[in-house]
């Protein structure tokens, strides 16, 4: 019991500190982990960033690993639902209060500011995405074509995605 | 709004949508902007700002989309669906992999659809892009963010909170000149 209030307590803790986003995430989560509490060895560690970015979750999903390790399935349950508790009542708070905070002009113009830098940051994900993972002609000729589809097209997402292994699947053998 | 259907939305984003982080919000955008209606572009991406500042965006959008459809029960309902699937995943592998010390061979997998991932956050851009960096100076700032991020590794918040105080900054020039 003892263990599983200070499981609690940690990733609360770090739940607090994340904002900012995934990368500032890694070295955290890797000090306190690794080399302070010894809950993961460094291989450990390294396997589960890579189990949690097959995921659609968020990078922050590798509490779910550590919380497993530690305790088992309740264990994972409970490092999960500490460490996204802080950001979830925080969007929630900001969401219930949206239209209060539209009135205000410094709000406003906070907003008006940021909103282009998003569309910025919006690229810089997929420009990263790319610069590591697309490697030949056949990678650009699918985002091509993916690009056109999902433009122009009401196709589901998924149905793209599955399709397109698909392709790639027939252009290896062929 | 019946829960049930923020439920079963969020549930499926948090299913299919691979890739993660911008790949998410793209989804989201398309399903609950494009598709439903269930909010104006403004008023998401403005939730998306702010669930970029305050840590794990794809969460926090569909927190943000939840909330403003049947408030804080909406926003925790969406929360939790979307993060469910990745729950799961999670559980189930490191069961496996606590118990045999391999990870499965899951990765080549799911690297066939990379390039449609990138597709996807594109035509997001794209339509953000129309509607909020069309013209000067925002287009400037959308191009200085992107090379601050793209290429020279800045981290987001402090995109974010530069373009922040930049806009604050220009809004009370504005009232100054009135």
């Amino acid at each position: 019991m003892a263990g599983m209030l200070k499981l609690a307590v940690i990733f609360l803790k770090i739940g607090v500190v994340f904002f900012g986003g995934g990368y500032v995430l890694i070295p955290l989560l890797h000090r306190i982990m690794v080399d302070q509490l010894h809950w993961l060895t460094l291989k450990e560690f390294l396997d589960g960033v890579a189990l949690s970015q097959l995921t659609p979750g968020p990078l922050a999903m590798l509490a779910t690993f550590v919380g497993f390790k530690d305790a088992g399935f309740f264990g994972a349950l409970l490092a999960t639902v500490c460490i996204f508790l802080p950001c979830t009542a925080l969007m929630l708070f900001i969401a219930s209060r949206y239209e209060r905070f539209r009135r205000i002009d410094a709000v406003n113009h906070f907003l008006d500011g940021i909103l282009p830098a998003v569309v910025g940051l919006v690229f810089a994900a997929a420009f990263n995405l790319g610069r590591t993972s697309l490697t030949g002609a056949r990678d650009f000729l699918l985002l091509a074509v993916g690009f056109l589809v999902l433009q122009f097209t009401a196709i589901a997402p998924m149905a793209v995605i599955l399709g397109a292994s698909l392709v790639g699947l027939l252009l290896r053998f062929a | 709004m019946a829960l049930r259907e923020i439920a079963a939305t969020f549930f499926v984003i948090g299913a299919t949508g691979f890739g993660g982080g911008m790949a998410i919000v793209a989804l989201v955008e398309r399903r609950c902007v494009l598709e439903k209606k269930w909010l104006g572009h403004d008023e998401f991406m403005h939730g998306l700002a702010f669930g970029q500042l305050l840590g794990p965006f794809s969460l926090n959008s569909c927190t943000f989309v939840g909330s403003r459809l049947r408030g804080p029960v909406g926003g925790a309902l969406a929360a939790a669906s979307f993060i469910a699937p990745s729950f799961l995943l999670i559980s189930a592998l490191s069961l496996l992999y606590f118990r045999y010390h391999e990870l499965p061979e899951l990765k080549s997998a799911l690297l066939g659809s990379n390039p449609i991932v990138i597709a996807l956050i594109l035509v997001a851009g794209i339509g953000m892009a129309r509607r909020k960096a069309a013209r000067l100076p925002a287009a400037a700032i959308a191009a200085a963010a992107f090379a601050a991020a793209g290429l020279f590794g800045v981290s987001a918040l402090s995109v974010l909170v530069v373009a922040g105080c930049w806009g604050i900054w220009k809004g009370w020039r504005a009232g100054r000149m009135r």
